[in-house]
């Protein structure tokens, strides 16, 4: 009895999680999927995205996926630049578990601290974590391939809580469910979840502080010589790879296509990138010594990654997308030439 | 009258105390008469020996060895306090946000074997290998087997090499996802604020996807 104890308070987790799942959804069936709960839902987001960028905020949050909790301190602020008088964002992003995994913004300049690589910064004005950086931005992007529902009021938090679906048009995609704080329009909860209603990965936040005045962390922040930026403009130029992809989900759009190597194992791959303004989606093609291997996958939350040798060439495609739509991309592969040996 | 000090010392080390003044003598006595603190050391010792209380490596003087270490301790004086620019402050506690990376390599080195771990003991559950497995993206804490699990070490080669395939497919599936995550931060880019962005410069990729 005593060995299973420490294991209850996630399934907790999951009960709850669950549980207010199911009541979200009885309150769905209450609802119309008119257009004035489209706007509500749209108005939110726009909220939540002038939030994202106006506030001083201090939050944590927990991923859960996979029986495993993440958990993450978040803290964004914003402070007038002197020369210019524009306002400047400043924000942190830090893993908590594990090794210190810390990404950290100034502006334009977003620099990752991971244990894999020595510091480096990019130019961006978004961080790429958990949280979808759509969020952050101009939500009507996703119009074309997803629906905003407006489904009602419940409690996450401990605050009064709007929640909104972010549901796909077509089958290819995973829903978004979306709980906004009514109060300050900050985002408090976020499931991944399939067309059938099961919940593959979410992001409940467990603290959230909004306050006047800039927190010491990002004061910190505020003096601080940022790691040096890569230029990715002449690292990562396009080229014309052997293969195309001729199949993907309606508003996937090429974001890059290049040739690099794989930092854990090596191995060197051709690659692309896709994305619909919500979910990314990477296709690796790369020759192999094995003749041909079964299709393999595995899922990381809702990340599904998959893995197939066909006649010396290994395919992967990894993304938070359904299995049928990741089979379906890979056997749209089609080459125009042999690939090069490396 | 040494014999007299010899036995004071002896009832002070058996804690039996004559008078306080005569015992307060004998300390004086010991710190200042290196003979009569050895004696000490030595009541102590058999002591020691006789209520069997004493370490298999027997350290005879660990005050000597200690004292010695620290004669050998370099003096560290206060470093000349220069009057530190503003920017020298804030570099040191960039430093502090962004310093402790060298501890990390060995971190994640260490997640990576305690990944390997737990793959082999889950994998001896006579299983059929389905490919729907989840990625162990960080070991799992706390997993912990029953009391009477018994590992057996009977796995044939066969079983070995399914492992191994096992493990490797993992290794495959993690270089991968991690890369994937790589690539999106590689990918960002800089939009302006509240303005319509178009996702993720797509003009540019319509033309590649013509081409």
């Amino acid at each position: 009895m005593k060995l299973f104890l420490f294991k209850s308070p996630i399934i907790q987790v999951f009960l709850i999680c669950s549980l207010s799942i199911f009541t979200s959804f009885s309150a769905l069936s209450a609802t119309a999927n008119s257009d004035s709960d489209s706007n509500i839902a749209k108005l939110s987001f726009e909220r939540l995205s002038n939030a994202l960028r106006d506030l001083n905020f201090s939050t944590s949050f927990v991923v859960v996926k996979n029986n495993q909790a993440e958990p993450y301190h978040w803290l964004h602020g914003i402070i007038e630049n002197t020369e210019s008088g524009n306002q400047v964002e400043l924000e942190i992003l830090a893993l908590l578990n594990g090794p210190r995994r810390d990404i950290l913004r100034i502006d334009n300049t977003v620099s990752y601290i991971e244990p894999e690589y020595a510091p480096y910064s990019i130019m961006s004005s978004y961080i790429s974590g958990p949280i979808p950086a759509v969020f952050g931005q101009d939500i009507s992007m996703l119009d074309n391939n997803y629906h905003f529902v407006s489904v009602g009021k419940s409690r996450v938090l401990g605050r009064i809580a709007q929640l909104i679906r972010i549901v796909p048009k077509d089958t290819h995609r995973f829903g978004y469910w979306v709980w906004l704080d009514q109060q300050s329009g900050l985002l408090l909860k976020l499931a991944i979840i399939t067309r059938k209603g099961q919940l593959l990965e979410q992001i409940q936040f467990t603290h959230l502080e909004i306050t006047n005045v800039l927190s010491e962390h990002l004061k910190q922040l505020q003096a601080t010589d940022l790691p040096k930026i890569i230029n990715l403009e002449t690292k990562q130029q396009d080229i014309e790879l052997a293969w195309k992809v001729n199949w993907l989900p309606n508003g996937f759009k090429q974001i890059k296509a290049n040739r690099h190597r794989i930092n854990t194992s090596k191995q060197a791959v051709e690659f692309m990138l896709f994305n619909d303004g919500l979910v990314d989606i990477s296709v690796y093609v790369n020759p192999s010594n094995e003749k041909q291997r079964a299709i393999e996958f595995a899922n990381d939350g809702a990340t599904l990654v998959l893995n197939q040798v066909i006649n010396n060439v290994e395919v992967s495609v990894v993304g938070k997308i359904p299995l049928a739509s990741a089979k379906k991309i890979v056997n749209s592969i089609r080459f125009i030439r042999d690939l090069d040996t490396p | 009258m040494s014999e007299s000090k010899f036995e004071t010392i002896s009832s002070l080390v058996d804690n039996y105390r004559a008078t306080d003044h005569e015992s307060e003598q004998a300390i004086d006595g010991m710190l200042k008469d290196e003979h009569l603190s050895t004696t000490w050391q030595h009541y102590h010792l058999i002591g020691d020996v006789i209520r069997d209380e004493i370490p298999p490596a027997l350290q005879l003087d660990l005050s000597a060895q200690i004292a010695d270490a620290l004669r050998d301790e370099p003096t560290i004086f206060a470093p000349n306090r220069v009057v530190a620019k503003a920017s020298n402050t804030f570099k040191a506690k960039v430093v502090q946000l962004i310093k402790p990376l060298g501890q990390l390599a060995i971190a994640a080195s260490a997640a990576g074997l305690m990944i390997v771990g737990v793959q082999q003991n889950v994998a001896d559950n006579n299983e059929i290998i389905t490919p729907n497995h989840i990625v162990q993206t960080k070991p799992l804490a706390g997993f912990a087997n029953p009391v009477s699990f018994n590992y057996q070490q009977l796995v044939k080669p066969q079983k070995q090499a399914v492992l191994e395939q096992r493990i490797e497919q993992q290794h495959r599936f993690q270089a991968l996802l991690s890369d994937h995550q790589q690539q999106i931060k590689l990918s960002a880019k800089k939009i302006n604020k509240r303005s319509n962005v178009e996702p993720q410069s797509a003009s540019q990729s319509d033309k590649k996807l013509i081409n």
